[in-house]
């Protein structure tokens, strides 16, 4: 009936100036985080002028891809509106297993110590979903559990790794003076970026759960499913998380799981993703994880006392889940 | 005449693109029971949460006792002596009733922070006692009927009001949907009580019941208020013409676009299926091309019969059958696999993802149809999508654009097109598809149902009121507590009439 009501071409230049002119605005929200990080980066450097240099930013860039790969597996449960808490812990315990089992299993040890954090990931998923518990109850409780397993097995002392190192020795190395860990997160994410905007469950179920569960469970999106490979996926990233630490250190260290927990979310927050799930992707982990990095090693170079760190992860970790919560999406505070 | 103890002058009330009310103006005396009535979607609800101070008004005046307020909140309003009994029930069901009945508002009924339970008691009797009402102050509020809750709550509001020392003006909305005929009795019995020291804004879309209990009606529509009559003066078809904009019998149910269905192929067919305390013994028979309305009060099952086939709840006994082959799906995502579609009638909690554009929202349902290889392909998608937006006519024509920025019925119709662009749907289930929307998006909607028959869907439909079911549908099934209760054929010509129908359902 209106069909010729509507302007022909003549309309759609316009149109598409105006969408552009809204894509570039939205470009300005997300450039927070980006000028945050430059910013930083840029105070650090004036007080500490070899920050920048190729040894400052190779050091960076090694100490970041432990937080990128933390923070990427982290994004996973928050775009669903959940969170893992149990992440940390989970990767500690894998540097223990990996550090653990190097000089019996060989190369085999990779493998399988990924499967078993992995498994551990989706037992919280299994746990969320079957009993409809809230996932950080569910992961506060395994948090313990596989803390409690770490300390156990390694009799609560560093494990060194005693033998083949020359399995994941690669990930110490450098690439024209980058580091190999470094590149080795920016690959991971790019898969997991290219998940999440090209497979329909990356980027329809997904953050269709994040934001609306009910009317994702209504149009036939296997929800449970989702949520299971979610807090699996966050496993798998912390056990590539615990293969990146035992080869920078060379060994397995059960007490690292609380220094990681609290930078893996505040660099999923602090790049601009809400809390609340539904919304953002990997370039704002990115960054994230840049900024947490450069607030980690800042605190380093200037001399803080490194007790000042978690002090700064927790106010930037409240100032930013603050600006970027979807306060409709929580019904009642608690 | 008696004075005017609550006046609104062009009251005007926006939500995202739709006029909730549009310059309604009216006026309640004292001592009066005031009839709003509308159909869903007409205003009367925004109406009395603007007097109750819930919600805030874009303009326009209101007036207590001659005085100019406005409620920024709902104590503002019971300040004022307004008072406001909801629909859904407010009361803490693990503490007594005359605690409910003084939470908050204790005063001497605590002393040094303990509760002095004889003035707790005697408080909340007379408040019950005003009312007429047997309940026990001392009952637990959960041991309580679902009606006399509800008459506790009137207690509340009335205890409320009395502290204040004036003529309470209490608003009443939609109390008696739930309620039993012998219930309504008692409600109307207390409303007549109130009027004794108070007045009174009794919401419903029944008709019969407002004429029953009320003074003076107030009627709206879209909006806006189309008439004012004395209740003893008027008679119920004329308040219904005007209600709907049309004469009863007249049809904007596009008849004339009405095809026979295929008798001889059953789509769904349901034999003799059963839930625990639901439902027990639902059979029926939808074909090819045909509307089938399946009509009941609340709590007569016909929900649950329809989340049953969609997989959301479970049934123990009886047989489900899909183009004659049995089916059980275990959850929604199963149904949808075989072919089964759902419209929800929380649109905006069930049906539509908020903050997911209208691209993304529309292949939720079966995003293989843009993609390629396990991977979406950008182009097919968009192409797809600008079909569906230009043949659905849904405004704005952005496929970018964050669904809960577009109008109730421009959101319906994303929810409607991603059920129709699936190749495999079969059987389509529309839980009160029109629920909120403005007259010309309803007639779109039923338009496009019509169409939905026409190309062989099997269609279920709840409607709104029986009107719609009559109107839209090829056959209508009743329910009443779980059980049907009657069939009719809806063919032209031989349609049922309103009163068979309701003789039905209760």
């Amino acid at each position: 009936m209106t069909e010729a009501g509507r302007p022909p071409e003549t309309g759609s230049p316009l149109r598409t100036r105006l969408r552009r002119r809204a894509r570039r605005s939205n470009l300005g929200a997300r450039a927070g985080p980006l000028i945050a990080l430059l910013g930083l980066a840029g105070a650090v450097s004036i007080g500490h002028p070899l920050f920048l240099s190729a040894y400052g930013l190779n050091t960076l860039a090694s100490a970041a891809s432990v937080i990128m790969l933390l923070a990427a597996g982290q994004f996973l449960p928050i775009s669903i509106g959940s969170i893992d808490l149990s992440m940390g812990a989970l990767t500690a315990f894998g540097t223990v297993l990996l550090a653990l089992w190097l000089p019996h299993l060989g190369p085999l040890a990779v493998p399988a110590m990924l499967i078993a954090i992995a498994a551990a990931g989706l037992l919280n998923g299994l746990i969320i979903v079957a009993f409809q518990m809230p996932s950080f109850i569910a992961t506060v409780g395994t948090l313990g559990l596989w803390s409690g397993v770490s300390l156990v097995v390694s009799s609560a002392s560093a494990v060194s790794v005693t033998g083949g190192y020359r399995v994941i020795a690669w990930l110490n190395g450098n690439i024209d003076r980058v580091p190999v860990s470094f590149l080795f997160a920016i690959v991971v994410m790019t898969v997991l970026g290219g998940v999440l905007t090209l497979t329909p469950v990356g980027r329809l179920a997904l953050y269709a759960v994040g934001l609306a569960e009910p009317a994702a469970q209504m149009s036939g999106v296997r929800v449970a499913i989702v949520k299971v490979l979610c807090f699996a996926a966050a496993g798998l990233f912390s056990g590539l998380t615990a293969l990146v630490l035992v080869a920078q250190d060379i060994s397995g260290d059960p007490t690292s799981a609380n220094s990681l927990l609290l930078p893996s979310i505040a660099a999923v927050v602090v790049g601009g993703n809400a809390i609340t799930g539904g919304t953002g992707g990997m370039s704002r982990v990115l960054i994230g994880a840049l900024i947490i990095t450069v607030v980690q090693n800042g605190i380093g170079v200037m001399g803080i006392n490194p007790f000042y760190e978690q002090i700064v992860y927790g106010v930037i970790l409240v100032a930013a889940a603050g600006l970027t919560l979807d306060r409709s999406a929580i019904g009642v505070l608690k | 005449m008696s004075e005017t103890v609550l006046a609104v002058e062009r009251l005007t009330k926006h939500f995202v693109e739709t006029v909730a009310l549009d310059e309604v103006t009216l006026a309640l005396r004292a001592h009066e029971v005031l009839g709003l009535v509308g159909e869903n979607g007409s205003g009367k609800s925004t109406l009395l949460k603007i007097l109750g101070g819930v919600v805030r008004p874009d303009s326009g005046r209101i007036l207590v006792r001659g005085q100019a307020v406005q409620f920024s909140g709902v104590a503002d309003a019971i300040a004022s002596g307004i008072g406001m009994v909801y629909q859904e029930q407010s009361l803490v069901p693990n503490i007594t009733v005359a605690e409910n009945i003084l939470l908050g508002q204790e005063g001497s009924a605590v002393r040094w922070g303990w509760y002095n339970w004889k003035q707790l008691r005697q408080q909340a009797s007379i408040a019950l006692h005003q009312l007429g009402l047997d309940i026990d102050p001392m009952a637990r509020t959960e041991s309580l009927s679902f009606a006399e809750r509800q008459m506790v709550e009137i207690a509340k509001v009335l205890f409320l009001e009395n502290r204040r020392h004036v003529a309470p003006i209490i608003l009443l909305d939609e109390p008696t949907s739930v309620l039993e005929s012998k219930e309504i009795d008692t409600l109307f019995g207390q409303i007549r009580r109130l009027r004794e020291v108070g007045s009174v804004v009794f919401v419903s879309h029944r008709l019969g019941e407002v004429l029953d209990v009320s003074d003076r009606i107030y009627v709206l529509r879209n909006g806006r208020c189309v008439g004012e009559r004395e209740a003893k003066q008027s008679r119920h078809d004329d308040l219904y013409e005007m209600m709907i904009g049309r004469s009863p019998g007249q049809s904007y149910y596009h008849e004339e676009s009405r095809l026979p269905f295929d008798e001889g192929r059953p789509v769904l067919s349901l034999d003799g299926l059963s839930a625990r305390k639901r439902y027990s013994d639902v059979s029926f028979e939808i074909h090819a091309g045909e509307v089938l309305a399946l009509t009941g009060l609340i709590g007569s099952g016909c929900e649950s019969v329809c989340r049953t086939i969609f997989g959301a709840e479970p049934f123990e006994r009886g047989l489900m059958r899909l183009e004659g082959v049995k089916i059980s799906p275990g959850s929604p995502a199963d149904a949808v696999a075989m072919g089964i579609g759902y419209v929800p009638a929380e649109r905006r909690i069930e049906g539509v993802v908020g903050g997911m554009n209208v691209a993304a929202n529309m292949i939720l349902a079966d995003p293989g149809v843009a993609a390629r290889r396990g991977l979406l392909d950008f182009r097919r998608w968009r192409t797809l999508v600008a079909g569906w937006i230009e043949r659905l006519r849904i405004k704005p024509a952005s496929p970018r654009a964050d669904v809960t920025a577009l109008s109730g019925g421009n959101q319906q119709k994303v929810v409607l097109a991603k059920w129709l662009l699936r190749s495999n749907l079969k059987v389509l289930l529309l839980d009160h598809p029109a629920r909120g929307l403005d007259v010309g998006a309803k007639t779109e909607v039923y338009a496009l149902i019509r169409r939905l028959a026409q190309q062989g869907l099997a269609v279920l439909l709840l409607a709104d009121s029986i009107d719609e079911a009559i109107g839209l549908s090829h056959s209508v099934v009743v329910m009443r507590d779980g059980l049907v209760s009657g069939r009719f054929s809806a063919s032209p010509g031989r349609k049922p009439l309103e009163a068979e129908i309701i003789k039905c359902m209760t």
